[in-house]
C-alpha cells in the first residue's frame, strides 16, 4: 500500500511536470503550427540562467522567476527572430508549397535546439552541475511518520495547479485569449475581426516559453543540469501531446499525468529500463485505436 | 464613398479581376452580381486586403486603402462577411460575436456591450443560442452569426459575399430584409455579392454585373433587373 501510494504521489509529480511540457508543445503548436523541438533546448537554457544566478548566492525565488521570465522572452525571440522571417510568402515555388512551409519551421527548430544546447555548452561547460528544490526533497514527516511524497512533491503539483488554473482562465475568460483561440482556429475569420494574428503567434511562443521554463526547474532537480538533460522530458511531453491529441490543451494536461503515472507504476512494480518501451506501447495503442487523441479534433487537415 | 479604380488582382499568372472599376455611394446597397468564376469574390477579398492587388486603386472615403492589412481595415469601419457562412465552429455563439469586437474593447466597452445586445435584438434566435457552440448552429443561424460577427464592430461598409449560399428561400428573404433595414435606417453602406440576382437585386440601389473579372454592366438595380437579354447573356436565365 505503501508503495502504491507513493507510486501514485511521484506519478503525479512527475506528470505535472510532463504535463506543462506537453502544453508548451501543444501551445506552439496551435498557435503558430509548429512542432517546436527546442522547446526543452529553451527550457534548458533558462534553468543554467537560474543555476548561474542561485551559484552567485541570490536566492531560489528570484533565479525562478528570472528564469520565467527569460524562458517568455527567448520563446518571443525565437517567433520574432527565425519563425516570423520564415513564415513570409516566398518567391520559389517549391519553398512555398504547403509541404515545405510546414516542414521548414520544424528544421528550424532543430536547429535553434542545436545552437542553444552548443551555446550552453560553450557558456557554461559540458559538465553535469545539481539544481537545487526551494523546499525538502525528502520524504515529509507528519506526525512521526513518514508520508509517501516529498514536500517538494507537492510544490509541483501545487504549482502546475496554479499554472493550469492561469492558464484556462486566460483562455476562456480573458478577451486576449479569446483573440488567441480564434487566430488558433481560424486566421483567416480572426483576421478580418481586426485580431492581430502575428502578435497572438508571438504571444503563443511566450507563454509556451514560460510554461517550458516552468518545466525545466521543476524537473531538473531530479537529474543534473547539463545541455543535454531536458531532451528527455521533450520526447515524453511530445508523446503526452500526441496522446492527449495535439490541439487539445486540456487533452495535453491529461496525456501528461497519464504518461507520469505510467513510468511511475513501471518505475515501481516493473524495471526502470521498461519505461520507454511501456511509452512506446502507449503512443501505438493510442495511434492505432484513435488517432486524433484522446480530445483532439478528428477533423482532417487538409495541406 | 467606396471607389474603386482599375483594380487587377492576380492568382499565379491568373487574372481574376482585370481592370474592375466601381462605386459604392454611403448609405446604399450596391450589389455586385455574375456567374461562378466572375471575380465577385476576388473583389471582396482584394477590399478587405485578404488578396493584395497587382495594381489598382481602393480608396474609402477618399483615401487610398491599397497596402493596408485586414486588422488595418478593419479599424477604418470595413467589415467583412466572407462566403460561406464564415464562423469559428468550435467557440460558442457568444464568443463568435464577441470577437468581432475585441479590438475595440479597451476603448469603448460600454458601446461594446450594447453592440451585442443589438446584434441579439436583431437576430432573436441567436440569443437563444449563445452558449452553445456555432457548429451546432444551422446553416441559417450561421449566417446571422457571421453578419452579426461583422456588424458588431459597428462597420460603416459592410461586404457581405453570397449570405444566401445554400440556404432555404425564407431564412434568405429574412436576412436579406435585416440588411436592407439596417441600410435604410442607419446610414450602412453594403457591397453586397450574389449570385442569386433576384434577390439581391431586388433590395439593391444599384447593380454590378462582373463577368470573368470585368464589369459589364453598371446600372441602377431596377433598370439591371429589368433587362432580360443582360441576364440571359451573362447569368443564363
Amino acid at each position: 500500500m505503501e508503495i502504491f501510494l507513493s507510486a501514485i504521489f511521484s506519478g503525479t509529480s512527475r506528470g505535472a511536470i510532463y504535463a506543462l511540457a506537453a502544453l508548451g508543445l501543444v501551445l506552439v503548436w496551435r498557435g503558430a503550427g509548429v512542432v517546436n523541438f527546442a522547446q526543452m533546448g529553451q527550457a534548458m537554457f533558462t534553468t543554467y540562467i537560474a543555476s548561474t544566478l542561485i551559484g552567485h548566492h541570490y536566492s531560489y525565488w528570484l533565479a525562478f522567476i528570472v528564469a520565467l521570465i527569460s524562458g517568455g522572452i527567448l520563446g518571443a525571440f525565437v517567433d520574432l527572430s527565425v519563425m516570423r522571417p520564415l513564415s513570409r510568402k516566398r518567391s520559389s515555388n517549391f519553398l512555398d508549397s504547403p509541404a515545405m512551409r510546414s516542414t521548414i519551421p520544424v528544421i528550424a527548430s532543430l536547429g535553434i535546439l542545436g545552437i542553444l544546447q552548443s551555446g550552453a555548452g560553450i557558456f557554461w561547460a559540458a559538465e553535469e552541475r545539481g539544481f537545487p528544490t526551494p523546499v525538502n526533497s525528502l520524504g515529509l514527516v507528519i506526525g512521526g511518520k513518514t508520508m509517501p511524497f516529498t514536500a517538494f512533491d507537492l510544490f509541483v503539483i501545487g504549482t502546475v495547479f496554479i499554472t493550469l488554473v492561469i492558464t484556462t482562465y486566460f483562455f476562456k475568460g480573458t478577451g486576449m485569449g479569446l483573440a488567441m483561440r480564434a487566430s488558433a482556429l481560424n486566421p483567416e475569420v480572426a483576421r478580418l475581426s481586426g485580431i492581430k494574428i502575428g502578435s497572438m503567434r508571438t504571444l503563443s511562443w511566450t507563454i509556451s516559453g514560460v510554461a517550458s521554463s516552468l518545466a525545466g526547474l521543476l524537473v531538473t532537480p531530479s537529474a543534473n543540469l547539463s545541455p543535454s538533460t531536458l531532451d528527455l522530458i521533450l520526447i515524453i511531453g511530445f508523446t503526452a501531446a500526441v496522446v492527449g491529441g495535439l490541439d487539445s490543451l486540456l487533452g495535453s494536461v491529461i496525456g501528461g499525468f497519464a504518461l507520469g503515472l505510467l513510468i511511475s507504476f513501471v518505475n515501481v512494480y516493473d524495471t526502470p529500463e521498461d519505461i520507454f518501451l511501456a511509452i512506446l506501447v502507449v503512443l501505438l495503442a493510442v495511434l492505432l485505436i484513435r488517432p486524433q487523441g484522446l480530445l483532439g479534433s478528428k477533423e482532417v487537415r487538409r495541406v | 464613398m467606396l471607389e474603386i479604380k482599375d483594380l487587377v488582382t492576380e492568382y499565379g499568372s491568373v487574372k481574376a479581376l482585370n481592370g474592375v472599376s466601381l462605386v459604392a455611394h454611403v448609405g446604399k446597397i450596391t450589389t455586385v452580381i455574375g456567374a461562378n468564376g466572375a471575380g465577385k469574390s476576388t473583389l471582396l477579398r482584394t477590399i478587405s486586403a485578404l488578396e493584395q492587388p497587382r495594381s489598382g486603386n481602393i480608396s474609402w472615403n477618399g483615401k487610398s486603402i491599397v497596402g493596408l492589412s485586414p486588422e488595418k481595415i478593419v479599424r477604418l469601419g470595413i467589415a467583412h462577411v466572407p462566403e460561406g457562412h464564415a464562423v469559428i465552429s468550435q467557440l460558442s455563439v457568444e464568443e463568435n460575436i464577441s470577437m468581432g469586437a475585441l479590438f475595440r474593447m479597451r476603448s469603448n466597452k460600454v458601446d461594446v456591450k450594447n453592440a451585442q445586445q443589438e446584434m441579439y435584438q436583431l437576430f432573436p434566435r441567436l440569443e437563444e443560442r449563445k452558449n452553445q457552440l456555432a457548429g451546432s448552429l444551422s446553416g441559417g443561424e450561421r449566417q446571422m452569426l457571421a453578419i452579426s460577427r461583422a456588424l458588431v464592430s459597428r462597420p460603416s461598409l459592410l461586404l457581405l459575399d453570397e449570405p444566401s449560399l445554400g440556404l432555404a428561400p425564407l431564412i434568405v428573404e429574412q436576412i436579406i430584409q435585416t440588411i436592407n433595414d439596417l441600410c435604410r435606417n442607419t446610414g450602412l453602406t453594403v457591397l453586397l455579392v450574389e449570385q442569386n440576382a433576384n434577390t439581391a437585386l431586388s433590395v439593391a440601389d444599384h447593380g454590378i454585373l462582373l463577368s470573368l473579372g470585368s464589369v459589364v454592366a453598371d446600372l441602377p438595380a431596377a433598370q439591371m433587373k429589368a433587362d432580360v437579354s443582360l441576364r440571359a447573356a451573362y447569368l443564363g436565365y
